[in-house]
Order: structure tokens, then C-alpha cells, then sequence
């Protein structure tokens, strides 16, 4: 009997969880559409850097390095989107801690790993949502994967829609302090990006041999494992099969996004209670 | 004049009050040229690039912060402190001057001290042109301050006012001289190497190169004659036009 009750309440627990997360998940989108006109901006700026930028700096870029850097240049805008869009849940909840805003959230009808959970989910779907556009324009550009590399693409940009969404919050609940979160914002998001093979190809030797003594090596070697530098690099072995593929590029994801999943959800959780 | 310059002044205290701002924008000129363009200058066809994208990149900061005297209209409305600035003993001729002169000041004095970090890594060649290229990017800060104005009390949605904005700063820059000689631009697209001839932020990101002693390396550049004289032109249209709108939108609470 008493066995009994502890599944039927473990079952009605996890319905909850089921229940609860899509809850948050509809409030953190209505929120994302409510800055329209920001998101609105966002593409023209990514369209514009396609367009324009990439362009003509095709013409620009020794061949030897990069033979056609639009084409290079087309995952890259496709993994800043991604980077852009779930990188900005971590605004929203700097904002609700700055207002104890996160005092209506604890008064809500769910568990506090719920609510983590339901934010980090949110963040990397909102960037998988904002990034497909600019996913399909590459594939228009650069051909259709395969089945099986399409589905390894869309789950390894999950992973770092999830990671990126988990870093921002762990900065936005890290201090109340709105300048010292911008800041702080400021110099991950700068330094994520161009420490990246996002714009250069810094898997390329000819590159690598130019850079020493001109780059430190810590900003080298975190281009290497950078998520995103990743994310653009898999695509690219897909489509352009350069840099050829590496199971490094999967594996870093996971770990970057397991680490920034878990770790921003704890920092959450202490947050809220903490206010 | 000395009321103009009261205006001038509040202007200029009230833009170092946006630390945040000012901190974000002097993070991504640092990531810009120490990432970015140290790296790009390695794989371009282009000699001396890295000089030419840091000075680009001074031109950029200049440009985005004269227009952020738009959003300082915007949050005056939105606050009931353009009742308090109607209230003071100054006219709406020089409120509206003073406005305008402040927001190309405030981003020369923030951004000043960045053309010289540029001009350290470039040299000075010859300190004539440096001063007159100086001269000739106060009047394009006014100008693009005017611009920013116009665009403020002309739009009265403040997200539309943001998207055009994101829009304009996606468009005028990459359309520019700013980040790739027009050489380049040639060769991708006639139509982009066209609209960049007209472009302000050519005429500014040319002339300061030029102030720099870099039109050596990079022939292309426009004559500084017809860059200053570019300049001019609009400093002369979007101060004067700033200047009407927003003293006729002033009056009768058109700015509600």
C-alpha cells in the first residue's frame, strides 16, 4: 500500500514536471517575442555581416586559407545567431533579480529545479528557434547534409543553445549589480567570438604558423575549443569538409554544455533562494 | 553662447553617467583590433590592414556613440524632463543648438583619446592633416548627433526608433570605408562600391586615414577634399534639419 502511494505521488511529480516546464518555457517566449524589434535588428545586422561583409571580404581573404570565405562565413553567422539569441535570457534574469522579481517565481507551483530547468530550456530554444533562418540559408548555400549529419548538427547546436543559455544565467545570477553584469557580459561574449573560428579558419596550420608570437597561446587554444568555434567547424566538415571532421568537436559541446546546464541551474535555484 | 554651453555641458555629464555604455563599447573596440583585426590582417590580400581596420574602428565608435543622443531625447520624453528643459531660462534656438553640439562633443571626448591610441599605433606623418582630419570628424560627430535627432523626434515609437537604428548602424557601416578599402568593395559589388562613395562614414573613416599618413599604403582613398567637403555638406543638412524639427516638435508638446 504505502509502495503504492510513493508511484502514484512519484508519478503525479514527474506529470508536473512535465506540466511546469512548458509553462516556463511559454512565458520565456512571449517574452522573446515582446523584443521584436530588437530581434528585428539582430537579423539585419546578421544578414548585412552574410551580405555585405562576407562578400567582399571574399575577395579579400588569400585563397590559399580560405577559398571562398562567404561560404566559410555562412555557419559562422549561423552559430552567432544562435550565440545572440540565447545568450539574452541572461538579461532577463539579471533584471527579474534586480527587481526580486524571482519572489513571484518561487510563488509558483513548481519546484525550484523546475524553474532552473524551465530557463536553461527556454534560453537554448529560443536560440535554436532565432538561428534556423540563418541555418537554412547555409544550407541553400552550402547543400543539403545527410540525415544522420543534420540530425548530429541540430543536436550539437541544442547542446551549445543550452550551454550558452546556462553561461548567461550563471553570469546574470553571479551580481545584482546591472554594470558589473554588463561588464562581465561584455567581455564573455567578445571574447567567446573572437576567440573563435567563427571569422578565421584557426584550425588552418598556415594560420596557426602566421599567429604564434602575434596571438597568446590561451586565446589559440580556447578558439580551439571554443563551443562555438565547434559548432561552425562540424558544420563546415559536413558541408565543406573542411576542417575535417573530429569527434573532438561533439565531445567539447557536451562538456561545455553539461558543465554550463548543471552548474547555471545550481547557481539559479541559489539564487532565488537566496533572495 | 554661455547658455548654449550650459546645455553643451549637461549633455556631456549626463553621457558619462552611462558607464555601462561607455565600458561595453571600449570592451569591443579592444576586442576588435587586439582579436579580430590582428588575426584578419594576417589572412588578407591587403597590405598594412590592421592599421587601416584600427582606424576604421575609431570611426565606427565615434559614429555609434554621436547617435546615442537620440535614446537621451527618448528618455527625457518618456520622463516629463522636456517639461523641465521648456522651464529653463534658455531659448528653444539654443536648447536645440546646445542639444546638438553636446551630442558630437560628448563622443569626441570619449572617443578622442581612441583616435589617439590610433594614431600611436599608425604614426603621425604629419600633424597638419592629423588637426584637420581632427576638425573635419567634429563636424561628422554634429552631423551624425543631427541625424540621431532628426531620427528621435521624427520616429515617436521608441522601438521603432531602436530597429532603425540597428538597421541603419548594419547598413551605413558595412556600406562604408570603414572595415575594407573601396578597392574591394569594387570587386565584390559595383552597387556596394557606389553607395559607399556617398557614404559619410567613408568620408570620415578616409580623411582620419589620410590625417594618419596611411593614403600611402591605401591609394584609393578618397581625396580629402572631396571627403571634407562631404562632411560638410552633412553636418550642414542634419544640424539644420535637427535643429527645425526638433524646435517645432518642442513647442506644443509634440514630442508626447
Amino acid at each position: 500500500m504505502r509502495e503504492s502511494w510513493k508511484e502514484e505521488v512519484g508519478s503525479s511529480r514527474s506529470k508536473k514536471t512535465m506540466k511546469a516546464i512548458p509553462h516556463i518555457l511559454e512565458h520565456d517566449f512571449r517574452m522573446f517575442f515582446r523584443y521584436k524589434w530588437w530581434l528585428a535588428g539582430l537579423i539585419s545586422m546578421n544578414l548585412a555581416d552574410l551580405f555585405i561583409m562576407a562578400v567582399i571580404y571574399t575577395g579579400m581573404i588569400r585563397e590559399d586559407i580560405i577559398v571562398n570565405y562567404f561560404k566559410f562565413f555562412s555557419p559562422g553567422i549561423t552559430i552567432t545567431a544562435l550565440f545572440a539569441a540565447a545568450f539574452m535570457i541572461g538579461r532577463e534574469v539579471n533584471f527579474e533579480q534586480r527587481r526580486s522579481f524571482s519572489h513571484y517565481m518561487l510563488s509558483l507551483p513548481m519546484t525550484r529545479f523546475e524553474l532552473a530547468l524551465g530557463r536553461v530550456l527556454s534560453g537554448g530554444i529560443r536560440g535554436m528557434v532565432y538561428m534556423s533562418p540563418l541555418l537554412l540559408t547555409t544550407f541553400v548555400f552550402l547543400g543539403l547534409p545527410t540525415l544522420p549529419q543534420l540530425l548530429t548538427i541540430l543536436g550539437v547546436l541544442f547542446a551549445i543553445a543550452i550551454g550558452i543559455s546556462g553561461l548567461s544565467i550563471a553570469l546574470a545570477v553571479s551580481t545584482k549589480s546591472f554594470e558589473k553584469f554588463v561588464t562581465s557580459r561584455g567581455v564573455v561574449y567578445y571574447l567567446l567570438f573572437f576567440a573563435s573560428t567563427i571569422f578565421y579558419p584557426m584550425r588552418s596550420p598556415q594560420l596557426l604558423t602566421q599567429l604564434q608570437g602575434v596571438v597568446p597561446q590561451p586565446i589559440i587554444t580556447l578558439a580551439l575549443v571554443n563551443p562555438l568555434s565547434c559548432g561552425a567547424d562540424l558544420i563546415r566538415s559536413y558541408l565543406l569538409n573542411d576542417p575535417p571532421f573530429s569527434i573532438d568537436f561533439i565531445v567539447n559541446v557536451l562538456i561545455f554544455s553539461a558543465i554550463f546546464t548543471i552548474g547555471s541551474a545550481v547557481a539559479y535555484i541559489k539564487m532565488i533562494e537566496r533572495d | 553662447m554661455t547658455k548654449i554651453w550650459t546645455v553643451v555641458e549637461r549633455d556631456v555629464r549626463m553621457f558619462l553617467q552611462y558607464k555601462f555604455m561607455l565600458i561595453m563599447r571600449g570592451i569591443w573596440f579592444v576586442a576588435q583590433i587586439s582579436l579580430f583585426g590582428l588575426v584578419v590582417s594576417r589572412i588578407v590580400v591587403v597590405g598594412n590592414y590592421f592599421q587601416y581596420y584600427a582606424a576604421g574602428c575609431a570611426i565606427i565608435m565615434l559614429f555609434s556613440t554621436s547617435m546615442f543622443i537620440g535614446y537621451d531625447i527618448y528618455e527625457e520624453a518618456e520622463h516629463g524632463v522636456v517639461e523641465y528643459l521648456l522651464s529653463l531660462p534658455v531659448s528653444r534656438r539654443e536648447l536645440v543648438l546646445g542639444r546638438s553640439i553636446g551630442g558630437g562633443l560628448r563622443s569626441f571626448v570619449y572617443v578622442g583619446p581612441l583616435l589617439g591610441v590610433v594614431l600611436v599605433l599608425t604614426g603621425v606623418t604629419n600633424p597638419l592633416n592629423v588637426i584637420v582630419a581632427f576638425l573635419s570628424l567634429f563636424l561628422f560627430a554634429f552631423g551624425v548627433s543631427g541625424l540621431s535627432i532628426t531620427l528621435a523626434v521624427g520616429i515617436k515609437s521608441h522601438d521603432k526608433f531602436d530597429i532603425l537604428l540597428g538597421v541603419l548602424d548594419a547598413l551605413i557601416v558595412r556600406l562604408s570605408t570603414t572595415l575594407y578599402p573601396k578597392v574591394a568593395m569594387m570587386q565584390a559589388s559595383p552597387v556596394y562600391s557606389n553607395l559607399a562613395q556617398f557614404n559619410p562614414l567613408t568620408f570620415a573613416s578616409d580623411l582620419f586615414r589620410w590625417g594618419a599618413g596611411l593614403e600611402g599604403f591605401f591609394p584609393d582613398l578618397t581625396n580629402p577634399v572631396v571627403a571634407i567637403a562631404g562632411l560638410i555638406l552633412f553636418f550642414s543638412i542634419f544640424v539644420f534639419i535637427s535643429i527645425t524639427i526638433y524646435e517645432r516638435k518642442l513647442e506644443g508638446g509634440g514630442w508626447q
